[in-house]
C-alpha cells in the first residue's frame, strides 16, 4: 500500500550549499533504494525561523513530495533523525487531502458550468468573472505545491 | 428604533454605520455581520505552508484567534488549527511570541 507523503525539513543554517544539496540528493537515492518515488523536491532556501531551534535563528527549509509505504517513511524519519545537519522535519501523508481537494474542486467546476449553461443570456458579464474565480487556485506562496 | 429629536445634545449626530452605534438607548446595535473567510473566497486548502495566510488568524502574541472573533465557521477552523499547529511545529508560526 502506498501513500502520498509531504516531508518538510530544516537544514542548519551554517550547512554550504553543496552540503544541502549533497543531502538532498542523498536522501532522494535512500527513498528510491526504499522502494518510494519522490515526486517532487522543493528547495525554499534560508528562511527565519519562528523560533530558536538548538540556538539556530534561521534554516534552510527543503520540501519532498514522494509516494511510499508506510514502513519506508519509518525508516526514512529515522535517517532525518540521525542526519546531524537537520533541524527538525515534519512528515504530513497528503494523499486524502489532495483527494478531497479534487473532489470539491470538481464539484466546483460542475457547478459553474451548469450555472454558466443555465443562464446565458441573462447576466452575461458576471458570468466569465464567477466562472473565473472559481477555477483560479487561491494565491500560494512560492514552494507550495499546487494539486497534483 | 427611538427618535432622539427632542433631546438637544446628541440630536443630530446619531452614528450611521460602523461596528457599533448608540448604545445609550435599549439595545440598539450595528454590528457588521461576520463572514467566514474561507468560504467567502472559496479557499478549499487551508495549507500548513502559506505562513502569510495563517498570519491572519494568529494574534500578536501567537494564539490562534478564537472562531467568536474572526467569524472562521466551524469547518474551516478546525482545518484553519490543524494547520497551524503543524506550521507551529516546524518553526514556520511562533507556539509563542518571545519578548
Amino acid at each position: 500500500m502506498t501513500r502520498i507523503y509531504e516531508e518538510l525539513f530544516i537544514v542548519k543554517p551554517d550547512a554550504a550549499e553543496e552540503e544541502v544539496d549533497a543531502l538532498i540528493e542523498q536522501l532522494k537515492t535512500q527513498l528510491t533504494n526504499l522502494g518510494a518515488t519522490v515526486d517532487k523536491v522543493d528547495k525554499w532556501g534560508k528562511r527565519r525561523l519562528a523560533y530558536r531551534v538548538d540556538k539556530y535563528r534561521e534554516g534552510t527549509y527543503v520540501l519532498f513530495q514522494f509516494t511510499a509505504s508506510p514502513e519506508s517513511v519509518k525508516e526514512f524519519e529515522r535517517r532525518l533523525r540521525v542526519a546531524d545537519v537537520v533541524l527538525k522535519f515534519l512528515t504530513v501523508r497528503i494523499d486524502e487531502t489532495l483527494k478531497r481537494l479534487d473532489k470539491r474542486k470538481k464539484e466546483r467546476d460542475k457547478r459553474a458550468a451548469k450555472r454558466a449553461a443555465a443562464a446565458p443570456a441573462g447576466p452575461a458579464p458576471a458570468q466569465p468573472s464567477l466562472a473565473q474565480q472559481m477555477t483560479e487556485s487561491p494565491a500560494v506562496m512560492p514552494g507550495v505545491p499546487k494539486e497534483a | 428604533m427611538a427618535e432622539s429629536k427632542g433631546r438637544p445634545g446628541s440630536a443630530g449626530q446619531r452614528p450611521t454605520g460602523g461596528d457599533k452605534a448608540v448604545a445609550t438607548q435599549k439595545k440598539q446595535y450595528f454590528r457588521r455581520k461576520k463572514v467566514c473567510r474561507f468560504c467567502v473566497e472559496k479557499i478549499d486548502d487551508i495549507n500548513y505552508k502559506d505562513v502569510k495566510m495563517l498570519h491572519a488568524f494568529v494574534a500578536e502574541r501567537g494564539k490562534i484567534i478564537p472562531r467568536r472573533i474572526s467569524g472562521v465557521c466551524a469547518p474551516h477552523q478546525r482545518r484553519l488549527t490543524d494547520a497551524i499547529k503543524k506550521a507551529r511545529n516546524i518553526a514556520l508560526l511562533p507556539f509563542a511570541a518571545q519578548f
